[in-house]
Parts: C-alpha cells; sequence; structure tokens
C-alpha cells in the first residue's frame, strides 16, 4: 500500500518472459480471462468498456469506460479507466502496465493514477491511516495486505 | 457502502484499539501480553478488546490457563477493500494473469 493516495502501484514478477505477458495484457481474449470481458483492440484512442464485479466501497458499478492511451510493444501500455456517468463517484484515472525484462521473466508494474484526494472515502481513508497522529497506522497497510494475503492462499 | 459494520468503524475511531489490532499483526497475543503495552489498567485493555471481539476484528482462544487473542482476517478484507479497494484488485487481477500465463 502506499501512502500517497492518488496512486496505487502492484508490482510483480512473472516467470515468463516479456513478450509472452505483452500478449496476454493485449489480446482482448486472454485479457478476458485475467481482467474482464472487454471489446479492447490495441489502437492509441481506441474506446472500450470493460465489465467486471462492482466495488460498492467505492461506488464502482461494474463497468470501466477506458481508452487507449499510449503503448510501447512489449515494454508498456497505458489506458484511461474512468466509470460510468451514473456511478454513486466519478473516477477519471490512468492505469499503466511497465513490463521490464527480469532474468528469463518479466517484471510487471501496474500503476493505478488518479484518484482524487479529496474524494470522501478517500479522505476518511486517509484519516485512519495517517502516520502523523499517535496511534496512526502509517506502515501497517503494507502488513494487513500480507496478512490477507496468507490467509488467501 | 461495504459489507463493513457500523462496530468495525466504531473499534478502529480508538487509537488504543488501532494499537492493539497493530500488535496482533504480529500473531497470536495473550492480555496480558497486550496490557503491558499500555499505560492503564488491565480491565480497561479488556474492555478495548471486547469492543474488537464484539466486532469480530479479533477472536479469543482459551489456552490452557491463558486467553490468547488473535486477529480474524474476514473484516481485514472488507476493510482493505474499503481503505484500498483497487489495490486488492489489481493484486487479484495480477494473480490472474499469472494462471493465464501458465495456460498459454
Amino acid at each position: 500500500m502506499t501512502d500517497d493516495p492518488r496512486t496505487i502501484r502492484v508490482d510483480e514478477f512473472l516467470s515468463h518472459p516479456p513478450a509472452k505477458v505483452w500478449q496476454a495484457l493485449t489480446d482482448s481474449e486472454l485479457m478476458a480471462r485475467w481482467l474482464m470481458p472487454n471489446d479492447f483492440k490495441l489502437e492509441i484512442g481506441h474506446r472500450f468498456t470493460f465489465h467486471t464485479r462492482p466495488i460498492p466501497a467505492v461506488g464502482f458499478g461494474g463497468v470501466g469506460h477506458s481508452e487507449v492511451l499510449d503503448f510501447v510493444p512489449e515494454k508498456m501500455l497505458q489506458i484511461a479507466w474512468r466509470t460510468a456517468p451514473d456511478d454513486a463517484s466519478s473516477l477519471d484515472s490512468v492505469v499503466t502496465f511497465v513490463l521490464e525484462p527480469e532474468g528469463t521473466g518479466t517484471r510487471l508494474f501496474v500503476v493505478h493514477d488518479g484518484f482524487d484526494p479529496d474524494d470522501p472515502y478517500q479522505a476518511l481513508s486517509r484519516r485512519i491511516m495517517s502516520g502523523r497522529t499517535k496511534g496512526g497506522w502509517k506502515g501497517v497497510g503494507q502488513r494487513i495486505s500480507t496478512v490477507i494475503d496468507e490467509s488467501l492462499t | 457502502m461495504s459489507t463493513l459494520t457500523d462496530d468495525v468503524f466504531a473499534a478502529l475511531a480508538s487509537p488504543v484499539r488501532r494499537e492493539l489490532l497493530r500488535l496482533l499483526l504480529d500473531g497470536p497475543r495473550t492480555v496480558n501480553d497486550l496490557a503491558s503495552h499500555f499505560d492503564m489498567r488491565r480491565p480497561s485493555v479488556s474492555e478495548h478488546l471486547k469492543v474488537l471481539r464484539d466486532a469480530e476484528l479479533v477472536s479469543e482462544h482459551r489456552v490452557g490457563r491463558e486467553r490468547r487473542y488473535q486477529l480474524e482476517a474476514r473484516p481485514l478484507v472488507d476493510l482493505q477493500d474499503w481503505l484500498h479497494p483497487y489495490e486488492r484488485f489489481w493484486r487479484e487481477r495480477v494473480k490472474a494473469l499469472r494462471d493465464v500465463l501458465e495456460d498459454m
């Protein structure tokens, strides 16, 4: 968990070469299997939608409105990530996938940027997580993630 | 909003209870162990633990003559969902990507 409320970063080592990871990232049918059903095309400016489970905690209704913003084959893919106009909360964010060769595999970075720090959900979560006051939760987020990962495996 | 109950938010509103949860992130502890971290009487610590227990954030287990407290993962998952929903979302997606790559 990052302390910057506007950005989420996740990185993961995948034991497959970047070319293969790139295929899984950009082939509509493969994307449907790991991300969500979509009408994606690798074409800058192409607009598409994602269908997934709603996330009530952030007022996300389950349909993501997206657009291919930029890409560099086997290195980087950047897409817009927007909520539907009638969702409870609005989000106009950008997801960037970066692939870096590591050994015979790939390190995948997912950077989700553009969360609104003034969003009431975000503001309340920061108040709980804030490290400035005694008993704040700075640094605890990462450990919660670890506990959760352990409980899910 | 989410499946989080008001109990959970009320439980998290206290710095003492957040500190208790932080201590329990390292693993189960006895009441005495937990109480030694605070400058208050043990019954007061027990009261805070009861609030956490009622919110199902912790559970109590008897080990011999001692009572031990441990974290419960499920409300933490909900809490994490609420604090940073997209982080959990991307972690899960990347795990699914790993499976797809294995099948390719």
